[in-house]
């Protein structure tokens, strides 16, 4: 996948397309209004990852611009603007996600593929992972085409693996992906152990053993 | 807090305290009827004193009369009671006295003014007596002290509702524009319109008075702008700082106990983030941002928040939804309301007993257990107030409850049942705007 990073925060900009690049996708950076607005028109791009306040402009109107030239490519907003209305106004211009900041790599590489995962842009309802595969239109998930049952918050967490593979997940970042905000009522994560241990139990049984323990109390989904 | 002292102190000051017109009709009504006794007083002391010197003027020129008619006619005897001579051996200063004398002409005792004394005429002493009647002159007295007391007192009631009428015309710019003051609130937009006055000091009064709103009214806005900027400015480097952190734990070289570290970092990240947050909800609420107003089903809306929370939380919540409860205000707040409501009780609840949500027709209750009651329960409501030392408390959760009640006129209250040994903290829904 390519994906453009248009944010004006270097640090934030060279982070994100770190992250990204693991996954052997190509990440291109602009770093002001004009760069990114030159980008966009010269190369097409699979996904845009848009700062709403680039130093010379806003990143509202690149997003206008966007779809004015029915460009096939999937738009996230980034912001440090939560109210509402910026929100709706970025959705309603076509945007496909909208994250506030501050946010976990983690979390934004699931929006990402999520929106991926539309279809729209050269993704697809399914998921696989070796013998694992997802449907994330029914929701359904099958270990060598056997269907196995999770809970809702298992299948989730599944997807949240798979998506973040081969990366340090900690037990927070988990728990804010699951519960959002309500997740700061954690005294702590012994329910996320459990939900852990559950999803792991019931792959184990299927012989997909892909749930490690990382630093003591991350995890890391892989395969050996 | 401040504010609530404030409005207290106000009430009880206001106990003894008169309206102006009233203080004013007060003093003029008290003065009026102190000159009009005192004056009254004075014009019968001086009336008298001035008919007594003229009875007793009339008195020696009687006697003086009566000796010089002696002198050319020794029989006279006058005229009894009022005018008497006799012969006498014994010679006698003049003395004046009042006396009695039963008058039978008039058949009853009359008050009478006496000067008797001695003359001697051609070698012979004389005793003259000469008499006028008091009570003449008394009723003259106060015939006169009377009629100036009536006068004075119409004088006077005229006078009073004149003068009231006069106040009232005065200060009525005063009166109108303090009910403006009284209706004009910091937080909207409007600046202050005063009625003019052509009184000087009125009209400095209302000049003073417009700087000063309009200057509290610049700063408060420019205290809520900052806020609400500061948050959003602080939230690029809280993402730039957690994204390097998430850079760092999935780099190759980094051990169990720097992991942990990172680890700690990301959830104080996250407590900046919760803090920031809430602290950009209550300034959108101060800048009136949720108009979103709808019926919103509470025992509904309670029900779905606990489904929630039993996710996350081994406390169980009992819900006694026996009324139906059913508010309109935005849903964004009423949502943010009952969680924080919950998430205030599951926090600084006790052993992980069972928290009680009690919904009655116009009000909600939700109570959870303690051991004992809060030092400073009238603080509880306030921003950054915390009781316990819990470290993940941002200080903010009630203090948004209370905001949201505030906006709507919903009453929040706190109380410490002693013999139960918990805490209740219960929203009144009966608008008091």
């Amino acid at each position: 996948m390519k994906y453009l990073i248009a944010e004006d925060e270097k640090d934030l900009q060279q982070s994100i397309a770190t992250y990204l690049s693991h996954d052997a996708n190509l990440c291109e950076t602009a770093s002001d209004y004009q760069e990114a607005s030159e980008k966009l028109e010269l190369y097409e791009y699979d996904l845009v990852i848009l700062d709403i306040n680039l130093l010379t402009g806003s990143g509202l109107d690149l997003l206008r611009n966007l779809k004015k030239q029915h460009k096939k490519c999937g738009v996230i907003i980034i912001s440090a603007n939560s109210s509402l209305d910026n929100k709706l106004e970025g959705l309603d211009l076509g945007a496909d996600d909208y994250i506030t900041k501050p946010f976990h790599l983690a979390e934004l590489n699931s929006r990402i593929k999520a929106v991926l995962r539309r279809g729209q842009f050269g993704g697809s309802d399914s998921i696989t992972f070796h013998e694992i595969r997802m449907d994330t239109f029914s929701r359904s998930t099958y270990v060598n085409d056997k269907p196995i049952v999770l809970t809702r918050k298992e299948y989730d967490l599944l997807l949240f693996f798979i998506t973040n593979q081969g990366r340090v997940l900690s037990k927070a970042i988990i728990a804010e992906h699951l519960w959002g905000d309500d997740s700061d009522l954690l005294d702590n994560f012994d329910f996320i152990y459990v939900h852990i241990n559950n999803l792991r139990k019931k792959l184990t049984e299927e012989g997909a053993k892909y749930i490690q323990t990382a630093y003591g109390s991350g995890y890391k989904f892989i395969a050996d | 807090m401040v504010a609530a002292i404030n409005s207290l102190q106000i009430n009880n000051s206001t106990k003894n305290k008169t309206r102006l017109l009233r203080k004013v009709s007060k003093t003029f009504l008290v003065t009026s009827i102190l000159i009009m006794i005192l004056s009254g007083i004075a014009l019968f002391i001086y009336t008298r004193s001035l008919l007594l010197n003229e009875i007793e003027e009339e008195l020696y020129s009687n006697k003086d009369r009566v000796e010089r008619l002696l002198e050319s006619n020794p029989q006279i005897v006058g005229i009894p009671p009022i005018m008497m001579a006799e012969k006498t051996n014994i010679a006698q200063k003049n003395i004046l006295v009042d006396t009695l004398i039963y008058d039978p002409l008039q058949d009853e005792v009359e008050l009478f003014r006496q000067l008797s004394g001695t003359k001697n005429i051609n070698g012979q002493e004389y005793k003259i007596t000469v008499r006028a009647m008091v009570i003449e002159s008394e009723d003259i007295l106060f015939a006169i002290v009377l009629t100036f007391s009536t006068i004075i007192f119409f004088a006077f009631i005229f006078l009073f509702y004149l003068n009231k009428s006069r106040n009232e015309k005065l200060w009525k710019p005063f009166f109108v524009n303090l009910e403006k003051l009284k209706s004009f609130s910091l937080k909207s937009d409007q600046t202050l319109h005063l009625s003019e006055s052509n009184i000087i000091e009125f009209d400095e009064l209302n000049k003073e008075m417009l700087v000063l709103t309009n200057q509290v009214q610049v700063d408060y806005r420019n205290l809520k702008q900052f806020t609400e900027d500061v948050s959003h400015e602080m939230r690029t480097p809280l993402a730039i700082m957690q994204v390097k952190i998430d850079t760092l734990i999935n780099g190759e070289n980094i051990n169990e106990g720097q992991f942990e570290q990172l680890n700690s970092l990301q959830s104080d990240i996250q407590r900046l983030k919760q803090l920031n947050n809430r602290l950009i909800l209550l300034a959108k609420i101060d800048n009136h941002q949720f108009t979103e107003n709808e019926t919103i089903f509470v025992n509904e809306m309670l029900t779905q928040s606990i489904n929630n929370f039993k996710e996350i939380t081994q406390t169980s919540i009992n819900l006694d939804d026996n009324h139906e409860l059913k508010i309109v205000m935005d849903r964004t707040l009423a949502s943010v309301l009952l969680n924080n409501l919950l998430t205030n009780a599951l926090k600084h609840n006790l052993n992980n007993l069972p928290i009680s949500v009690l919904i009655y027709e116009r009000s909600l209750q939700v109570i959870n257990d303690g051991t004992t009651a809060l030092n400073h329960p009238e603080n509880i409501f306030d921003r950054f107030y915390k009781e316990s030392k819990k470290p993940d408390s941002t200080g903010l959760g009630l203090s948004i409850v209370k905001k949201i009640c505030d906006y709507y006129g919903f009453v929040p209250s706190y109380r410490f049942e002693h013999n139960k040994k918990q805490h209740i903290f219960e929203i009144d829904f009966n608008e008091k705007k």
